[in-house]
This record gives structure tokens, C-alpha cells and sequence, in this order.
């Protein structure tokens, strides 16, 4: 006994190794509830038949071979697009702010930020309709100074529908980069401006490259959320605006088609996972940029 | 014994497990599972329904298990052998869709007391109708000053802008789809017309719902003033304080059954039975179509009373006149093009 507790404190375990024991009760959770359903998922999208039993690649051709389910993909993929990038242009400023404020100020920053996230998206998405609604906040603001006659149609519209899912998502845009700004020594813009450059110079060619990685997590975690908001894109897009969340609750719910819904997810599957190894790609090459000045 | 950690493990899994999987403990005997609607169903089936069954049947142990129908069928799909539900509650396509894939048995119609009771086109062998949801026309009355009369009436240039309708996602959108066709010579077979009329109302459509339910909000937020809708969720706006009336169309207010069933290979088929029996009682059905429930009862010895006989008729003579039925059949048959074709050309 007394030679193996001696062993153990002379010989300590690698400290770079590590116990994949640990990682055990999580990844068999992933596997049961996650993995196989997927595998269940890819196999019933492998049918030709709504009945599932005649096998083939039927759905994926019907997919990508019809114009119009191509763009109900290209539309959802465009919207995260314009969802991220409105994210990411008001999102800035306000953690470029928080790192700039005192600690009070900081403090309600961070409450600001995180309010929405205390909130259903059910609730956020409702407000959005009362602001927008034809006898909402804007159009009533707008009439009473005399600036429309009619009220302007907004909810059920592509930019009512980005400016709900921009302010639903921010705070997952607004955290990653109030951390990646906050890992910035504030030493390097003093630098920068002491050695000549105009603070646009200064933001542009230290500030922004540094905060690459921020803006990367920002961006993944924005876009996946908005493309993914069935919800909102249902409530303040309305029936008409056909995004992919729609078309796989379309048919598989009210059609029962599972193999065609199944493939519609796969093929959304990849093509976000796509869209997500393009930014990691981009992240990979901005760090390499803010390394190399 | 000692209480070593091992074995304070051992126990605290099993107890977990007991905990999450409660068939490990309950051997066989489980309470009769009745799958209703959420919502206003849910409601007016556990204050109304559920009393009824326990005291006609000592106190029989009963759970509601409130989901779509969607994954009722879903449910009782993925173990068909021994169903976790029951009795399932259907619209008239997802009815359709259990019938076709076995999953319900025919109702014991011989051994019914109310059966023949009900209105003919209530008494369906695999599941009888015990309430019916009536689409009609949904008007704000303090914009809409003459109360709509005819669905034509969605079209007059009056109401610009103001029109709401339902995408094909629904019962009511598809419904309503198929009765504009009708009202033009079409049928459950060819909407054609129904879709030429569609292309006619874009520039008065305001807004197409993506679900009944947002509809409503429509209402509320003035975005609308004026479209098809559920009678039973025009009155809970009502009740509400939303400014808003239905009105029965001249072409008839369309009426889906909602049909109720016992499901196939349930450990409680007797007691199911029992539970559909108190369904379709003339006390359960009269309670429920007062307010504020305002469910259409399918009895005929239910006397109509109330908001129901003001609205939509004072007896079963005049409810079959004024009410529309329509060829589920038929219409399941095409509904998958006919989403398609909303899809693709139905923007505003």
C-alpha cells in the first residue's frame, strides 16, 4: 500500500495527457440521442417512397434538381447572411463601447445585452409584431409627425423579418466579441496612433484583424440561429416567405412526406455546415494576418 | 448492510432510472391515455369531458395527453404493438392518414348508444365525430361597416390591402382553398379556379398567416380586417375584447369533423370506448357548446342554444343546410401538388 501511494506521487501522470473517461457520460448521451438519430435521419432519406421501403437517392435528385426548392435554399441561406451581417455592424460599436466604459456602465451594457436572452424568442418575436404592425409603434409614430399617409407594410416583408431576427439574435453576435476585444491590449491602438495612424487606419489594421476571432464566433452563432428560426421567420414573415424550416415542417407535418423532409434536412444540414467551415476557414487565415503584422 | 459508495450509487441509478422511465415500475395497468388538441380543447375536455367519464365509470383513472395530430400519429407509429395513447383525437386530413396505415380500430358502432343519434355525416365507422370546427368569415366590425355575406365578398376592391388568408399548412387554409373552387365550379378534385381566384385576391391580400393562430394576431395588431376563420377561435378573441364577428357565408360555412378514436392494440380498449360514449352524449355535447366552450355539437338530440343557434343555426335541419362538408378523400389525394403550387406562386 504504503510503495503504491509513493509510486503514484514519484510518477504523476502526464500532465498533457488526458482521461477520456471523463468524456464518457456526454458522448455516450451524444451518440444515443444525437448520432443515431442523424444515422436514422440520413436512412430514411434514402427512399424513394413516402412508405420508406423501396431505397434510392429519389428525394436528394427531386431536391437538387428543382429551381424552386434551390431557392428556397438560397433565400435561407441569404437571409443568415443579411441577419449576420446587420448583427455584426450594430454589434460591434456596442462591445467596442463596453470595452471602453467604466465598470458601472459595463454592467449595464451587459444587462442590456442579455435582457432579450431572459426572454422567450416567442415573446421577442410578438414585440416585433406590435412594432411593426400596421397600427404599431412605427407606423403610428410616423403617421402622427405626418411623414406617411398609409401605414407602411412591415411585418410579413424580407427587411421587417432581418431587422426582428437581427435584434432576436444580437446578443449571441455581441458576446464573442466583447470578449475578443476585451483580450486586446489596449497598448497596441496607443502604439499605433504614437507611431502616425489616423484611428480609421488604427481600427482597420489592428482593431479589427484582432478581433477576427470574435467576429468568426459571432458570425457562426448568429447565422446558424437565424437560419434555424422557425419561429420568427413563421411569425414576422408570414406564410407566403417560404425559408427551410418552413419547407421541412411543410412536409413532414402537414404532408407526411418523411424521406423527402428527411433529405430537405440533410441537404440544409450541409449546406450550413458548409457555410460554417467557410468561416472557420476565413478565421484560420484572419488570425494568420493579425499574427504576420 | 453496508452503505458503501458503491452500492449509494447503485440505488440512486436505479431510482433515476425508475424515475425516468416510469414503465419499469408500473407493470401492465396504466390509466387510459386520451390524446386531445392543446389549447382551448384541452381546456373544455379536462373541465367537461374527463368529469363526465370518471363518474359514469367509478373514477377510472384517466391522463390527457394534449398534442398535435401529427404526432399522435407519430406516437402510436413508433410502437404499434403496445400504443402509449389510447384515444386519438383527428382533423379530417391526419384522420385519413391513421385509418390508411392501420393505425385505429373501427368503433364498435352496434354496441353504441349514441351512435345513431348522431347527424349521418358523423357516424364514420372508424371513429365517430363528436364536435365539429366551422370555418366561416372573420370581419372587424368597427372597420367592416356591412357584414360580409358571401366569401365573393373578399374580393371587393373595399377592402384593399386588408384581406387575410392561411397558407395550405392547415385544415382551414386548404379547405377554404377548395370552397373558393367550388363557389367557381371546381371541386375536391381540380382547384384551378380556386387558384385563379387567389391570383385575383393578391391585391387585397394583406398578409398570408402562416397558421391559423397567427391570424389572430392580425386582428389584433389592424393588420387585417377581414378573413376566413375558425369559429371556436374568433369567439376566445371575443371573449377577449378583439373587435371581431363571424358570419356564416351564403355559399355555407365549411365544417370538418373532428373525428375520435380508439387505437389499435390499446391495453384499454373498453374504457376508450367509454371515453368516446361520454364524448358523444347529448350532456357532454350540450355543456360543451355553451359558452364559453361554443364546441358544434354532432347529436341531434342536443337542443342549440346560445351564441351557436344566434350564429350559425337553431337546430340539425337548419345546421346540415348551412354547413358544407367536404371530400378529405379526395382532397388528400392532391393536397401535396396543390402546397407546391401555393408555394411557388402564391407571393405578395
Amino acid at each position: 500500500m504504503k510503495s503504491a501511494t509513493t509510486a503514484r506521487i514519484t510518477a504523476p501522470g502526464d500532465v498533457t495527457s488526458f482521461n477520456l473517461g471523463l468524456a464518457l457520460p456526454l458522448g455516450v448521451a451524444f451518440a444515443i440521442f444525437f448520432v443515431l438519430p442523424l444515422a436514422q435521419l440520413l436512412y430514411l432519406s434514402l427512399h424513394n417512397d413516402t412508405a420508406a421501403t423501396v431505397w434510392g437517392l429519389g428525394q436528394y435528385i427531386k431536391f437538387l434538381t428543382d429551381p424552386f426548392s434551390l431557392a428556397v435554399l438560397g433565400s435561407t441561406l441569404l437571409l443568415g447572411a443579411e441577419v449576420t451581417l446587420a448583427c455584426l455592424v450594430l454589434g460591434y460599436p456596442i462591445a467596442w463601447l463596453y470595452q471602453r466604459s467604466g465598470s458601472r456602465l459595463q454592467t449595464l451594457i451587459i444587462m442590456i445585452v442579455l435582457l432579450p436572452l431572459l426572454t422567450s424568442v416567442v415573446v421577442r418575436t410578438f414585440a416585433w409584431i406590435v412594432i411593426l404592425g400596421r397600427q404599431g409603434i412605427i407606423n403610428s409614430v410616423l403617421q402622427s409627425l405626418g411623414l406617411i399617409g398609409t401605414p407602411l407594410r412591415m411585418i410579413y416583408t424580407q427587411g421587417g423579418l432581418v431587422a426582428a431576427l437581427a435584434q432576436v439574435q444580437m446578443p449571441l453576435m455581441v458576446l464573442p466579441l466583447i470578449t475578443a476585444i476585451g483580450r486586446i491590449d489596449p497598448n497596441l491602438s496607443d502604439a499605433s496612433a504614437s507611431l502616425g495612424a489616423g484611428s480609421w487606419r488604427t481600427f482597420f489594421k489592428v482593431m479589427l484583424p484582432l478581433s477576427m476571432p470574435g467576429i468568426i464566433a459571432g458570425c457562426t452563432l448568429t447565422y446558424a440561429a437565424a437560419i434555424t428560426a422557425f419561429i420568427t421567420q413563421s411569425l414576422v414573415g408570414g406564410g407566403q416567405m417560404l425559408f427551410m424550416p418552413m419547407y421541412l415542417y411543410q412536409q413532414a407535418s402537414t404532408l407526411q412526406n418523411w424521406p423527402f423532409a428527411a433529405a430537405i434536412s440533410i441537404i440544409f444540414l450541409f449546406a450550413v455546415l458548409a457555410i460554417v467551415a467557410l468561416f472557420s476557414t476565413l478565421g484560420r487565415r484572419a488570425r494568420g494576418y493579425g499574427d504576420a503584422r | 448492510m453496508m452503505l458503501d459508495r458503491r452500492r449509494l450509487l447503485t440505488s440512486a441509478l436505479t431510482l433515476g432510472a425508475m424515475h425516468a422511465f416510469p414503465g419499469l415500475s408500473l407493470a401492465q395497468a396504466r390509466p387510459l391515455v386520451f390524446a386531445t388538441f392543446t389549447g382551448s380543447w384541452e381546456e373544455a375536455h379536462k373541465a367537461v369531458l374527463v368529469p363526465a367519464f370518471r363518474k359514469a365509470n367509478g373514477d377510472a383513472p384517466i391522463v390527457l395527453d394534449p398534442m398535435l395530430s401529427v404526432d399522435q400519429i407519430a406516437k402510436v407509429n413508433a410502437a404499434k404493438a403496445s400504443p402509449p395513447i389510447d384515444v386519438m383525437l383527428h382533423d379530417p386530413g391526419p384522420a385519413l392518414v391513421a385509418i390508411g396505415q392501420d393505425l385505429v380500430e373501427p368503433y364498435p358502432a352496434d354496441k353504441s348508444t349514441h351512435f345513431k343519434d348522431l347527424i349521418p355525416e358523423a357516424q364514420d365507422a372508424m371513429g365517430p365525430a363528436p364536435f365539429f370546427q366551422v370555418v366561416g368569415l372573420t370581419y372587424n366590425p368597427e372597420t367592416v361597416k356591412t357584414p360580409p355575406t358571401s366569401w365573393a365578398d373578399l374580393w371587393k376592391p373595399e377592402f384593399k390591402g386588408k384581406v387575410g388568408i392561411t397558407n395550405l399548412n392547415s385544415t382551414l387554409g386548404t379547405g377554404w382553398l377548395v370552397e373558393i373552387a367550388r363557389m367557381r365550379g371546381g371541386s375536391e378534385a381540380n382547384v384551378d379556379e380556386g387558384f385563379k381566384a387567389l391570383e385575383e385576391l393578391k391585391p387585397n391580400l394583406a398578409a398570408v398567416a402562416a397558421n391559423p393562430g397567427a391570424l389572430a394576431t392580425l386582428f389584433q395588431q389592424g393588420q387585417i380586417d377581414i378573413s376566413p376563420g375558425n369559429f371556436n377561435a374568433i369567439q376566445i378573441l371575443k371573449a377577449r375584447g378583439v373587435p371581431v364577428e363571424f358570419v356564416a357565408p351564403k355559399e355555407g360555412a365549411i365544417a370538418f369533423k373532428t373525428t375520435i378514436h380508439v387505437v389499435k392494440n390499446s391495453p384499454n380498449k373498453e374504457l376508450a370506448f367509454k371515453l368516446i360514449e361520454a364524448a358523444l352524449s347529448p350532456e357532454v355535447q350540450t355543456t360543451l357548446m355553451n359558452s364559453p366552450y361554443l364546441i358544434v355539437p354532432t347529436n341531434t338530440k342536443v337542443a342549440m342554444s346560445g351564441e351557436i343557434a344566434k350564429v350559425l343555426a337553431k337546430d340539425t335541419a337548419e345546421l346540415k343546410k348551412k354547413f358544407v362538408f367536404q371530400d378529405w378523400k379526395k382532397i388528400n389525394e392532391q393536397r401535396a401538388s396543390w402546397i407546391e403550387k401555393f408555394n411557388r406562386d402564391i407571393k405578395i
